[in-house]
């Protein structure tokens, strides 16, 4: 046989079964990825808005989502929002969760993130930079209070604490929720929501 | 050279032919992923994967690849196995996954492996290979574990996760920065070699 007629068949073979065993694998994993960022989602939820029992999403683009949240006699708890921005190295995913008039911000949590590990990182740690986060008013501009306090008792109703050694990290986070406040409030005036 | 017992062809990875610390191959995603025992282990657990199974198929068809096309189908049998483990990682083992983030479809590139495929697998029959790879990716993966050991350890103060020191100890943070990685590497390296020569 021709080199050149060998070259391709060993090629386009091999390329072939490769595709093929791929696509097996694709569709036997599928469905778990798909499962794993929806668990992933719903434990967020419950996370930001306590009490959530039963959850939609009603609006979606592109970094940001909305999910309605509902107890379990169906009353409207709130919205879990997803939203995403900038960081230091890479893009942040947070959700957190607002009453339903948008004047209080339950929680937030961090699903997503690339920042520097002990420094940056620590946006997604409780004691650092969560817990601060827990019932701010969000009527006027989230703020970052420099230098950072210890407890949330030394903060205002509208501000939350930074890191220490973090900045960029803290007002990222900071930015991504102001963003998606504004958007939400948008979307509720023109009764999206 | 002569030819080695099977148990020789398993230890030279482990040791003499140590992919990190005496071929020096691999070294992104060793400096990169290292911060972690666990990260440090299911990229060592990963790479070996794909080792074995591209070894197992490349030194079962070496006759039937014309010389000129080996580099491109090799590549091809290694990408489709990091695919293979990506997805995995990913379906059963999301945080894992997410941890390792690029650095599991990077296996592609990890010299280690195209190295072993055109090194040894081409070129020695299917048992061979398949203790080469093992002995290769052990070797990768135990060097993995040291390097990160002594990173989480000094930079965390946790092994595993588990904190290990008390409050009084104020983890060096720059040990799981990349600095670290490079400062670790190197002093094993110099240890691995300094070993090595009291041995001779």
């Amino acid at each position: 046989m021709n080199i050149y007629t060998r070259m391709i068949i060993v090629l386009t073979s091999i390329g072939l079964i490769s595709g093929a065993f791929l696509a097996g694998v694709g569709t036997l994993t599928k469905n778990r990825i798909a499962l794993n960022k929806q668990r992933e989602i719903n434990e967020a939820i419950m996370t930001v808005v306590s009490g959530a029992q039963i959850s939609s999403k009603i609006y979606e683009e592109r970094d940001l989502a909305v999910y309605k949240v509902n107890n379990e006699e169906n009353e409207l708890l709130g919205y879990a929002v997803y939203a995403g921005g900038v960081g230091f190295q890479d893009k942040i995913y947070l959700m957190f969760g607002v009453n339903p008039e948008i004047t209080r911000i339950y929680s937030l949590t961090v699903l997503e993130q690339k920042e520097t590990p002990g420094l940056g990182a620590k946006i997604t740690s409780e004691k650092d930079f969560l817990q601060f986060w827990k019932n701010r008013d969000c009527t006027k501009e989230i703020t970052l209070h420099k230098p950072a306090v210890n407890s949330p008792e030394q903060l205002s109703p509208s501000e939350v604490n930074i890191i220490t050694g973090a900045t960029i990290s803290s007002e990222a986070v900071v930015n991504i929720v102001n963003l998606a406040l504004e958007k939400i409030r948008a979307l509720k005036n023109e009764g999206k929501l | 050279m002569a030819e080695k017992t099977i148990s020789n062809e398993f230890t030279k990875g482990l040791w003499s032919e140590n992919p990190i610390f005496r071929q020096l191959l691999g070294l992104c995603p060793t400096l990169a992923v290292t911060n972690a025992v666990v990260n440090g282990l299911a990229m060592g657990a990963a790479t070996t994967f794909v080792l074995l199974f591209s070894s197992i198929v490349i030194s079962s068809i070496k006759k039937l690849i014309p010389n000129q096309v080996r580099i491109a189908s090799f590549i091809v049998v290694i990408a489709t196995f990091v695919t293979v483990a990506d997805r995995f990682l990913a379906a059963f083992f999301p945080d894992i996954s997410k941890a390792l983030g690029p650095y599991v479809p990077l296996i592609v590139v990890n010299c280690i492996i195209l190295g072993r495929q055109e090194a040894f697998s081409s070129k020695n029959p299917v048992f061979r290979s398949i203790i080469d790879a093992l002995g290769m990716g052990i070797g990768f993966t135990i060097s993995l574990l040291i390097l990160s050991s002594i990173r989480e350890i000094l930079g965390n103060g946790t092994f595993f996760g588990i904190p290990l020191t008390g409050a009084w100890f104020k983890p060096w943070l720059i040990m799981i920065l990349p600095p670290g990685a490079f400062f670790t590497l190197g002093l094993l390296m110099g240890i691995f070699k300094y070993l090595d020569k009291k041995r001779k």
